[in-house]
């Protein structure tokens, strides 16, 4: 890649409002450091505490989302801590709202598992997704699960649209597919 | 019992349980990776602490900006301890800090306290 398209590269992130990207190796120290980078730059900019808080909560979750979950890992896929896992992740304004996007690669199995818990919170109301919420809190914890559980539904919750998902296969032998997933806050 | 005391860091709460003096207090953010590897050593010493109790006073202060939905999980069970500890007859105060425009901090909070009834809930606005 030439400069002049390492330029394009940055000058399309600055008309696209992309606050911040990130992608390669995902893993607690690097989620820590970019939300301190990400707090920095939300602390210039015009937004209420409820929306940095959750901006901030979306970041969070999806990142973590990515250390836990994502098929591409360095560590072992039974660690249950110190986890370092590949994904990328923007965060932009468009018209005056944050989103935040996250990308990770996933097993072809992984797809119709994951839009089967996307899709329904799609069409949900506020009020459905907080009462599914305060179920899913005092429920006992999900088979495969590395946390609670509510990781997509506080995703939900803290967005004020309906989330969005795509997943796009790679071009050539990889194995994996690319789960995309987009919260507007 | 050994009071507690943990640091706090960039994704993780300070702990501060001075069980000498019945006074726990919980401040900052939890996003740790693993909640449950971080406050499984923060709720055995709870489990150990509150069988000890009887009719005592104990004062939970809880300022937490934010916490990830696995926090969320593990710290409703550790005030499920405290009101357990309340209705085998002890008095447990729990002073909710929160940023006032902070409507999920207090939510999560109110949710505790219709939760919890035993517990005598306190929110406590925290002005910019």
């Amino acid at each position: 890649m030439s400069l002049t398209d390492f330029h394009r590269f940055k000058e399309l992130a600055r008309q696209e409002n992309v606050v911040f990207f990130y992608t390669g190796y995902f893993s607690q120290s690097i989620v820590t450091a970019m939300g301190d980078s990400l707090r920095l730059r939300l602390a210039s900019l015009d937004a209420s505490q409820t929306a940095r808080r959750k901006l901030f909560s979306v970041f969070v979750e999806m990142a973590q989302n990515v250390v836990h979950y994502s098929s591409d890992h360095l560590s072992a896929s039974s660690a249950a801590d110190h986890e370092i896992r590949m994904g990328s992740l923007w965060v932009g304004e468009t018209d005056g709202q944050f989103y935040v996007v996250c990308a990770n690669p996933i097993t072809r199995e992984g797809v119709e598992h994951i839009r089967a818990k996307l899709e329904p919170l799609r069409t949900m109301t506020n009020e459905e997704i907080k009462a599914r919420y305060k179920e899913k809190l005092r429920a006992e914890g999900e088979a495969g699960s590395k946390g609670a559980g509510l990781g997509f539904l506080t995703v939900a919750r803290d967005s004020s649209n309906p989330i969005e998902f795509d997943f796009v296969e790679e071009n050539g032998s990889s194995p994996f597919t690319t789960f995309y997933l987009k919260a507007t806050i | 019992m050994q009071n507690l005391y943990i640091a706090p860091t960039s994704s993780t709460p300070e702990v501060n349980f001075q069980f000498d003096r019945h006074q726990l207090s919980l401040r900052g953010e939890s996003y740790p990776e693993n909640a449950h590897a971080f406050f499984g050593p923060i709720m055995q010493a709870i489990q150990a602490y509150l069988p000890t109790l009887h009719s005592t006073q104990v004062t939970v202060d809880v300022q937490l900006a934010y916490f990830n939905s696995s926090s969320t999980k593990v710290l409703l069970e550790l005030f499920g301890l405290f009101n357990d500890a309340a209705v085998a007859g002890n008095y447990v105060t729990l002073n909710w800090h929160y940023i006032e425009d902070d409507e999920t901090i207090l939510e999560f909070g109110q949710e505790v306290a219709d939760d919890f009834t035993a517990l005598d809930f306190h929110p406590c606005a925290l002005v910019e």
